[in-house]
């Protein structure tokens, strides 16, 4: 037991989890805290330029590197601002620990100054979140948030600290583990993975759909290899690019709305569908009465309330998705493996050639398409990409080839513009080596472009590829589609010029107003030494095609 | 669409009552009934009750299991415990004759008189919530002023 303040406390407890950053901004209730982090060595913090900046940056970070990332705001608008970015997390799963100050415990209620009810507003949208009122309380409870952070199905934490617990001194020791009431299923039983390799061995047209669960539980090499010993194509959903190498034989790509065509087929042909870390979400399944409507269904899944929640399943595995996939790999092994027909596997690649987008494109404006085979062209494996919505985030997904997971990081279930760019910064601070890529759209990048101050400060060297058509063009996308061209708020005229926005913040800013350029010119910002965005003049009119209207049917997809 | 009943054991807390009605809410669910108590553990227990199918109430059992402060989520089968309402009743001013039929109506259905000092009678019902409904019902609106009932308080007959 030592003496000390809630602040050096929560430092100390956050050393104790290994927390070498953190993101944020300070203000009149946090002070104290950020008073501490002055003779902090270990932990760099990282003053953003805006909180959902810090959210999204934390966010980042957790994704490309798997553990918490960490979050500091003040009270009031510094702990509002984060709340987009907090439910961005809960909504894909990322380990995030936000903390805010809060005004002192007596005045809660009351309506002092800066006083948001943060317990009440982040409470929907948090794993679970925490008021600190006593100090000595405070460090089981930021064990207990990094627990419940990452534990089971991750997700964010919230934690709200009054100015007088962090004033307020006491001798305290930082657990090294805290006791918990819940008990998680992370085993599968033997007889949920005996009656999964009955279905797999059973099934002549099976396909394995797996998402960010499998990221989550670092299963992508059991994952693979499952798909090579049964031979069984694999389709993901947006989050779980990369679990497969996209160039891999049995590699179909995303399905959904965006989706792949092939992989949308398939899962229509298929005769089991083997789910694994996935949350059947409206958006990759489309009309949840034809989702794979002559498959068997196996869904794996650590969280139970997934399970049966919008599509019904034959079998469920309630368990962490590597425990699962190791367990029926091994139970393979000694199974006698039935020579599966490679008919279907055959069948399979076939249409994966003929249904191979079309990326040759030389238009001028540049065609989005050809423009992210260009970028690509330009990265290897190790290249993390990051991306913003709406049409931009779409072509990225139907377009990059990811070879590995936690390389695809993108706003899945809450779809937020602005998410890309701090989220890029967050994955190169936890990944310095790698380069990081945002696609962005025009007008994604302005919801959080004053993070370019922060990259350039920090010298944070990511860059924005901002495929520009001058629209919030998935919004013009379904006018023209679904509404008879009624383009209704969705010009973003000509300002600002991208290349001098990252000049003015001394960014490198360059643009690439042909095909040809483009791989020249990103060579040449990833060089810079700095941060960069890369404007990328493209054809306003291009839609994002094929599409499965929203509702619709995966096979039947919109062409043209 | 059929009543549910649930028993949540949880950590004694504030806020864990918000973060289980907002899981109500958000899914148009309406709690017919909400009791809570202490456990000599030191852990609460709530007795819920609303309406829902099979398919909602399955789900909603695991919504509420994966709250950090819920331990366990029980489905309770009315006809493996004892489910009791408690209600307390006011009637009018009654006199003579009338004030003597309703004390017996209301202690012939099992009722307790607590107080009739004022010449209003004050009584106490219990049972399932349908035998309360209609000893209240059998009374007439015209004889009771006004009703103060409990939520639904379970135990189980299942021993240890
Ligand atoms: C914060 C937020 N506001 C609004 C939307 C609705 N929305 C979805 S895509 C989109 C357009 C995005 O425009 P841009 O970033 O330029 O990308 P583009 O579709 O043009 O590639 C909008 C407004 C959203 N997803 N997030
Ligand atoms: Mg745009």
């Amino acid at each position: 037991m030592v003496e000390m303040n809630g602040s050096k406390a929560l430092f100390e407890a956050l050393n104790a989890e290994g927390v070498k950053h953190i993101f944020g901004i300070p203000g009149g209730s946090v002070i104290p805290i950020y008073d501490a982090l002055f003779d902090e060595k270990k932990i760099v913090h990282i003053l953003t330029r805006h909180e959902q900046g810090a959210a999204h940056a934390a966010d980042g970070y957790a994704r490309a590197s798997g553990k918490p990332g960490v979050c500091l705001t003040t009270s009031g608008p510094g702990a509002t601002n984060l709340t987009t970015g907090i439910l961005n997390a809960y909504m894909d799963n990322s380990p995030v620990v936000a903390i805010s100050g809060q005004v002192t415990s007596s005045a809660i209620g009351t309506d002092a100054f800066q006083e948001a009810d943060m317990l009440s507003l982040m409470l929907p949208i948090t794993k679970h979140n925490f008021i600190i009122h006593k100090v000595k309380d405070l460090p089981a409870i930021v064990k207990t948030a990094f627990d419940v952070a990452t534990a089971g199905r991750p997700g964010p934490v919230h934690i709200d600290i009054p100015k007088n617990t962090q004033n307020e001194k006491a001798d305290l020791k930082i657990p090294a583990t805290v006791k918990h009431e819940k008990v998680l299923k992370m085993q599968p039983t033997p007889g949920e993975i005996g009656r999964a390799i009955e279905m797999l061995a059973h099934a002549r047209q099976p396909v394995i759909y797996a998402g960010g669960g499998v990221v989550w539980s670092n299963a992508s090499p059991e994952l693979v290899a499952l798909a090579e010993m049964v031979q069984t194509p694999v389709v993901t959903s947006l989050l779980g690019k990369g679990v497969i190498p996209e160039d891999h034989p049995l590699a179909l790509g995303m399905l959904g709305m965006h989706g792949r065509m092939v992989a949308n087929l398939a899962v229509t042909e298929c005769d089991l569908l083997f789910a694994v870390g996935v949350r059947f979400s409206d958006r990759a399944t489309g009309d949840i009465r034809h989702f794979a409507p002559k498959a068997k269904i196996i869904h794996i899944d650590i969280d139970p309330v997934e399970i049966g929640k919008t599509i019904r399943v034959d079998h469920q595995i309630v368990a962490d998705a590597k425990l699962a996939l190791k367990g029926i790999i091994a139970g393979l092994k000694s199974h006698v493996q039935r020579g599966r027909t490679s008919e279907w596997v055959k069948r399979a690649e076939k249409l994966r050639k003929e249904l191979a987008p079309r990326t040759d494109y030389d238009e001028v404006p540049t065609k989005p398409q050809r423009a992210i085979k260009e970028i690509m062209s330009v990265l290897s494996g190790d290249a993390i990409i990051t991306t913003e919505v709406g049409q931009c985030q779409m072509w990225a997904a139907h377009f990059c080839e990811i070879k590995n997971p936690r390389h695809f990081i993108s706003s899945g279930g809450l779809g937020t513009m602005g998410f890309g760019f701090p989220a890029a910064m967050g994955a190169k601070v936890a990944c310095p080596k790698n380069p990081v890529i945002n696609i962005a759209g025009d007008g994604s990048f302005l919801m959080n472009s004053q993070e370019l101050a922060t990259v350039v400060e920090n010298e944070i060297n990511v860059v924005s590829c901002i495929l520009n058509n001058r629209y919030l063009g998935m919004v013009k996308q379904w006018q023209d589609l679904f509404y008879q061209k009624r383009r209704s708020g969705v010009g973003l005229g000509k300002v600002p010029d991208f290349v001098k926005l990252a000049e003015a913040y001394g960014a490198w800013g360059g643009r690439a107003s042909k095909p040809s350029e483009i791989a020249p010119k990103l060579k040449e910002a990833l060089a810079s030494g700095k941060p960069a965005v890369l404007d990328i003049p493209i054809d306003p009119d291009e839609n994002v095609l094929p599409m499965v209207p929203a509702g619709g049917r995966l096979d039947e997809p919109i062409l043209t | 669409m059929k009543n549910r009943i649930f028993s949540i054991l949880c950590q004694n807390i504030p806020g864990v009552m918000m973060r289980i009605t907002r899981d109500f809410t958000r899914r148009q669910i309406n709690l017919d009934s909400i009791t809570v108590g202490v456990e000599p553990s030191g852990l609460a227990r709530i007795i819920l009750m609303f309406r829902a199918d099979d398919h909602m109430a399955e789900f909603m059992q695991k919504v509420l299991t994966r709250l950090e402060p819920i331990i366990k989520v029980d489905v309770i089968d009315p006809e493996e415990g004892v489910v009791r309402v408690v209600a307390l009743i006011k009637t009018k001013k009654l006199a003579g004759d009338e004030h003597w039929k309703v004390v017996e109506k209301i202690e012939r259905a099992g009722g307790k008189i607590v107080d009739s000092s004022g010449g209003a009678i004050l009584a106490e019902l219990s049972g399932d919530n349908e035998e309360v409904e209609n000893i209240i019902n059998a009374l007439g609106r015209e004889i009771v002023t006004e009703v103060a009932r409990s939520g639904r308080v379970y135990i189980s007959k299942k021993i240890g």
